[in-house]
């Protein structure tokens, strides 16, 4: 028997032979680059979207930490040849990319849970992927339950009260929904910061948006108009907080997903989107810490909101975007105007 | 040096071209972008410039910032100079845990700096505890959210920016200098006004510069304590750049920041080399 003698063509061969399943398994392997909200975000989709999308449909995601005017920015400079397949949005910057050309139209049809997902929520750019729900947030052992938007502007409410700008979206649909009470409307915003400006002397906090939850958890103030995640995710942390849905309706609006303009990769990006409607990730997302409020109908809502069926938010506040976008500028400029020192 | 070899300047070139490609190229690119007159960015035209300028609330803007700066700097000098007199005299053992101290802020994020300041300056904060307990006041006293504390949050932050640049300065300084001072019959006091504080100045520029620099630039410091009653620059800068995306305005912004900020440490520069030119000259 002639003895075998390893040469270092046969060790290359057998180990192109064991490496063969890995290599087949990595080819068909797909991927998808989705621009993703930094932070929370981020970490969410890391962890809960990432796993099933591969395990699934055997696709990667590679996300993009980028704010939605960092999305819309990235996509303008690299004229026809998109920097990621997807975008996540929230209603402003969303109107903006349609107004720009910067999505394929969406076909519905593509996704597997099409029928979970409530009337409304898709349209021919995109689909919602989250829900967010605004109204008056309180710390009960301080101050009552505020009835509606009109109570903080009185005592003791108001000596408590912390507000934000129009730089974000909820900060916006809350000063527009203060404005209507006083006799404004979504594109007259000027009640809204005259009666502001009334009481700015006695209100506990004027701040910028990331930094109200830490002045509302360390008692700087104790009111504040937010959405109901921030609620959630402070009363996980142990804060004394509620959620008050005003009486004049609670606002809501939707983060939406789309697809690029010019994507080559378009079944992922449906495979991507799909995995992030469907209700194993969407019931996920929900839970602690993230505490998503979710777009697939089959997933039961957490206690802390103030619906108990997607069906119920048609009820709520909702906003034109695409009539407030232009004026947003001008409004972040008036509210920094009136508040300033 | 040999023909053909490559002079010593070639080791200069990795760093010049670093320094070209990202922070000369983008700071011309953010003059250009100033000189667009739309917010899409089609036209060019000084529309920008004009809105900017001809804004009384943006010159005030600019004013308030510079004064939070020189605010920031005044309360670093106050507390810093004294820190590093005791250091200068303390046994290099000494020196060295006052170094670790001094450097430490600058071990964590300024973040973390920053929202540590929400949990002492707060209503319901270290100092309001402090002071409630020790009956000094019947209501908590307003501290966040009040340029006051913003000063005091910035002078802790910003600390480390003075002391460093003072400390290598003043620890250069020669000692027989003073002790000739001393014989001569100078009191302490003179000894330090008239020999210690002038040959700390080039120190003192340094330090006050950056303290400066950084003071009015930073944005999450201002923004967080500072809130939203007291607009600077910088915060309206990120408004108009992240959530208006008005970049031409944006830019105008940032460039006013930019030549105001570089004035005013002209200024420190000037009043460092009018001094010393009088110790020299």
């Amino acid at each position: 028997m002639t003895a075998f003698t390893p040469t270092r063509r046969a060790a290359l061969m057998g180990a192109a032979v064991l490496a063969m399943p890995s290599v087949a398994r990595a080819q068909r392997r797909g991927s998808v680059a989705a621009a993703i909200y930094p932070g929370s975000w981020e970490e969410a989709f890391r962890e809960i979207v990432a796993p099933p999308l591969l395990r699934t449909h055997n696709v990667e995601l590679e996300m993009q930490p980028l704010f939605a005017v960092d999305q819309i920015a990235k996509f303008a400079g690299t004229r026809g040849a998109p920097p990621f397949d997807a975008f996540v949005l929230d209603p402003g910057p969303r109107i903006t990319g349609i107004d720009r050309g910067m999505y394929e139209r969406f076909d519905a049809s593509k996704l597997t849970t099409r029928a979970q997902l409530p009337a409304g929520m898709v349209d021919e750019w995109g689909v919602g992927c989250a829900a967010q729900v605004v109204g008056i947030a309180y710390n009960p052992r301080k101050v009552p339950r505020p009835t509606g938007y009109a109570d903080l502007f009185r005592d003791p409410w108001v000596s408590r009260l912390g507000i934000t700008g129009f730089g974000t979206t909820f900060g916006t649909v809350s000063l527009i929904e203060i404005a209507k009470i006083f006799g404004g409307s979504q594109t007259n915003i000027e009640p809204a910061l005259a009666e502001l400006k009334k009481v700015l002397p006695r209100i506990a906090a004027v701040g910028a948006p990331a930094a109200m939850p830490g002045l509302f958890q360390q008692g700087q103030c104790d009111v504040m108009y937010t959405n109901t995640q921030t609620v959630t995710t402070l009363k996980d942390r142990g804060v004394d907080i509620e959620f008050a849905a005003p009486s004049t309706g609670a606002s809501a609006f939707f983060t939406t997903l789309h697809i690029a303009k010019g994507s080559t990769n378009i079944e992922n990006t449906y495979k991507y989107i799909d995995t992030v409607v469907s209700a194993g990730v969407q019931r996920a997302l929900m839970a602690a810490p993230f505490n998503f409020v979710p777009v697939n109908s089959t997933v039961p809502l957490g206690a802390g909101l103030p619906m108990r069926s997607l069906d119920e938010m048609a009820r709520f506040n909702r906003h034109d975007w695409s009539v407030i976008n232009p004026l947003r500028a001008g409004w972040i400029e008036r509210f920094n105007r009136e508040m300033a020192r | 040096m040999e023909a053909g070899r490559p002079g010593p300047w070639t080791l200069t070139l990795p760093l010049a071209l670093a320094y070209l490609a990202f922070f000369a190229a983008p700071l011309l690119m953010l003059f250009a972008v100033s000189f667009y007159a739309d917010e899409r960015m089609t036209r060019w035209g000084l529309d920008q410039w004009q809105r900017f300028l001809f804004d009384a609330f943006h010159w005030k803007v600019i004013v308030d910032t510079l004064l939070l700066g020189l605010k920031a700097v005044a309360a670093t000098l106050l507390v810093g100079f004294p820190l590093a007199l005791i250091y200068r005299a303390a046994s290099p053992g000494w020196q060295r845990v006052l170094l670790f101290i001094v450097v430490l802020p600058l071990l964590t994020s300024v973040v973390v700096r920053t929202f540590a300041w929400i949990v002492i300056l707060g209503r319901e904060g270290v100092v309001n505890r402090l002071v409630l307990d020790l009956g000094l006041a019947a209501e908590p006293l307003r501290l966040l959210q009040t340029e006051l504390g913003l000063v005091i949050a910035l002078t802790q932050i910003e600390m480390p920016l003075l002391l460093l640049p003072l400390l290598s300065v003043m620890s250069r300084i020669d000692p027989n200098l003073l002790d000739a001072s001393s014989s001569l019959g100078a009191s302490r006091w003179r000894t330090l006004f008239r020999v210690l504080l002038p040959l700390s100045v080039p120190g003192l520029v340094a330090g006050c510069s950056l303290v400066f620099a950084s003071a009015t630039t930073a944005f999450i410091s201002q923004g967080v304590i500072g809130g939203g009653r007291l607009v600077y620059l910088p915060s309206m800068i990120w408004q108009q750049a992240m959530v208006v995306a008005h970049w031409p305005f944006a830019a105008t912004a940032a460039i006013a920041l930019l030549v105001s900020v570089l004035l005013v440490i002209a200024v420190f520069g000037a009043i460092g080399r009018v001094i010393g030119g009088r110790l020299h000259g």
